[in-house]
């Protein structure tokens, strides 16, 4: 799981270097920095741009303790977290149009198609797609529902994460 | 502890061989001293008021399939249903095949043991998945006790564990593998790469599978043990009709593929929750505690206080089946002495 985080930092020298030394020693993984001195905010901070990976936990105690640490947080993920889910569609999904299968979950609300795979079948009707899809935090269940529904309308068996 | 045991097929007859396997520890550990008056099959019935012999129970229905033709208590052509009017007991434990049509003649048998003031112990899903209020709301009224441990999960203990181990415990949803049929062809299919239908004939032919499959693979086994979870675990009011239901049949060796890229396995998964019923294939994490092989059954029940708990058991066989309704038979004793 990503994190995209946005940081308010004093413009004091070892500032950043405080900021980021639990997020390693707490397991997470700092995917991107972007720390600009020259960017600052109305009251003279600087907005310290960070991505870090890891799981949901570790994640959580990263952010509490940037929390402890009295540093501020502006901004997480835009909308918060990002959660990937599985699922796996039996049908004919050529058929059905792959691309038009793809813009259409792809226009749900919050939602990207990070992955697809499929797996052809003598008979076509029998093809596997695998899709993982990103989505905010939160987001899941009534995603599950939306692919539910969307795969009963092509007349797809719908396999979900439990 | 007097029992009438109505039907003997193969949960009938581990529940004889329990009682004759467990006779003196009853006695010794809970003062519990059972004589079976009578069993009734196809054929008739054999009765005693003073109690049958097991083993000879046991043996005649092995050698000729008729337990009418029990020596000297035999009665052929006599009815279930009349030989609970007419005889003396306390519990009876009906275990006739399960009827997902209207549950009967099960459904008959237990509620006028339950009118005539008897306790009941079963493991049918046919009437528990039709008309759970109505068995347990004439088993309230009557002052009996109901006990149906045996219906889900069989060797599994589910039912008295959520109503007693995890008592206090909000529980809001269940989640489980409730079907070991499928989940031995799911597992097959996952290992070997083989098909649907070619797994199914070596189920059938290993005797895993019935030779009409279509209750399990269609999922409808699994679907009445979660309207009974439902109904027991979740206090809800639904019926096997209330429940979405998709088998395993449709499932491809290039599915179980492409989910096993992922890490993911895929099983024939029951969830019963306040706003869920629903049996459907659903991927699980490669060494999760759903990623159980062969026939074994699994669920989990999300608690408020005790949060996830996992159990796993057996869900099939005779003695292991005979093994829940054991438990529950105590129970009734200990409860009522």
């Amino acid at each position: 799981m990503r994190l995209n985080l946005v940081l308010e930092l004093l413009d004091v020298p070892g500032q950043l270097l405080d900021a980021l030394d639990p997020i390693g020693k707490l397991g997470a993984n700092i995917v991107t920095i972007i720390h600009q001195r020259d960017v600052k905010t109305e009251r003279g901070t600087i907005p310290v741009h960070l991505t870090l990976e890891g799981d949901e936990e570790t994640l959580k105690r990263v952010l509490n303790s940037i929390e402890e640490n009295n540093i501020q947080i502006i901004e997480v993920d835009g909308v918060v977290k990002k959660e990937t889910l599985t699922t796996i569609l039996i049908g004919n999904i050529i058929d059905q149009d792959l691309k038009e299968t793809v813009r259409e979950l792809n226009s749900i609300d919050g939602v990207r198609v990070a992955d697809l795979n499929l797996k052809m079948s003598d008979k076509p009707e029998k093809s596997a797609s695998r899709i993982v899809i990103e989505t905010d935090y939160g987001r899941k269940e009534s995603l599950i529902q939306n692919i539910k529904e969307f795969g009963k309308s092509k007349g797809f068996l719908v396999i979900n994460e439990v | 502890m007097k029992l009438c045991i109505v039907g003997f097929g193969a949960v009938g007859g581990g529940v004889l061989k329990v009682i004759s396997m467990k006779r003196e520890m009853l006695k010794e550990k809970y003062g519990l001293d059972i004589d079976v008056v009578a069993v009734t099959d196809r054929s008739g019935a054999a009765i005693n008021p003073d109690g049958l012999d097991i083993e000879l129970l046991i043996n005649t229905k092995e050698k000729t399939g008729k337990i009418s033709e029990y020596p000297e208590y035999g009665v052929p052509d006599v009815k279930s249903q009349k030989v609970l009017e007419d005889v003396d007991y306390d519990c009876l434990v009906e275990v006739t095949p399960t009827n997902i049509d209207d549950g009967e003649p099960a459904k008959t048998h237990m509620l006028s043991a339950m009118n005539n003031g008897k306790d009941v112990v079963t493991s049918n899903k046919g009437p528990l998945s039709l008309c759970f209020s109505e068995l347990v709301n004439t088993s309230k009224s009557n002052k009996t006790y109901f006990k149906y441990e045996a219906s889900v999960g069989g060797a599994m203990p589910i039912i008295n564990f959520a109503h007693e181990t995890l008592a206090g415990n909000n529980i809001t949803s269940v989640l489980g593998i409730l079907n070991g049929t499928t989940n031995y062809i799911l597992s097959r299919m996952a290992n070997e790469g083989s098909s649907y239908e070619q797994t199914l004939n070596e189920a059938q032919e290993l005797g895993i599978a019935e030779t009409d499959p279509t209750q399990d693979v269609e999922g409808i086994d699994a679907a009445c043990k979660i309207v009974i979870l439902a109904n027991s675990v979740l206090n809800r009011d639904v019926t096997i009709r209330d429940v979405h239901m998709e088998g395993i049949s449709k499932i491809t060796p290039e599915s179980i593929e492409l989910a096993k890229k992922e890490g993911f396995l895929i099983k024939l998964i029951g969830e019963a929750s306040y706003n869920n019923l629903e049996v459907s294939p659903r991927l699980v994490r490669e060494g999760s505690p759903f990623a159980v092989d062969g026939t074994l059954n699994v669920a989990t029940l999300m608690t408020d206080l005790a949060d996830d708990v996992t159990v796993v058991g057996k869900g099939a066989g005779s003695i292991e089946t005979a093994s829940a309704i054991l438990s529950d038979i105590i129970s009734i004793w200990n409860a009522r002495s």
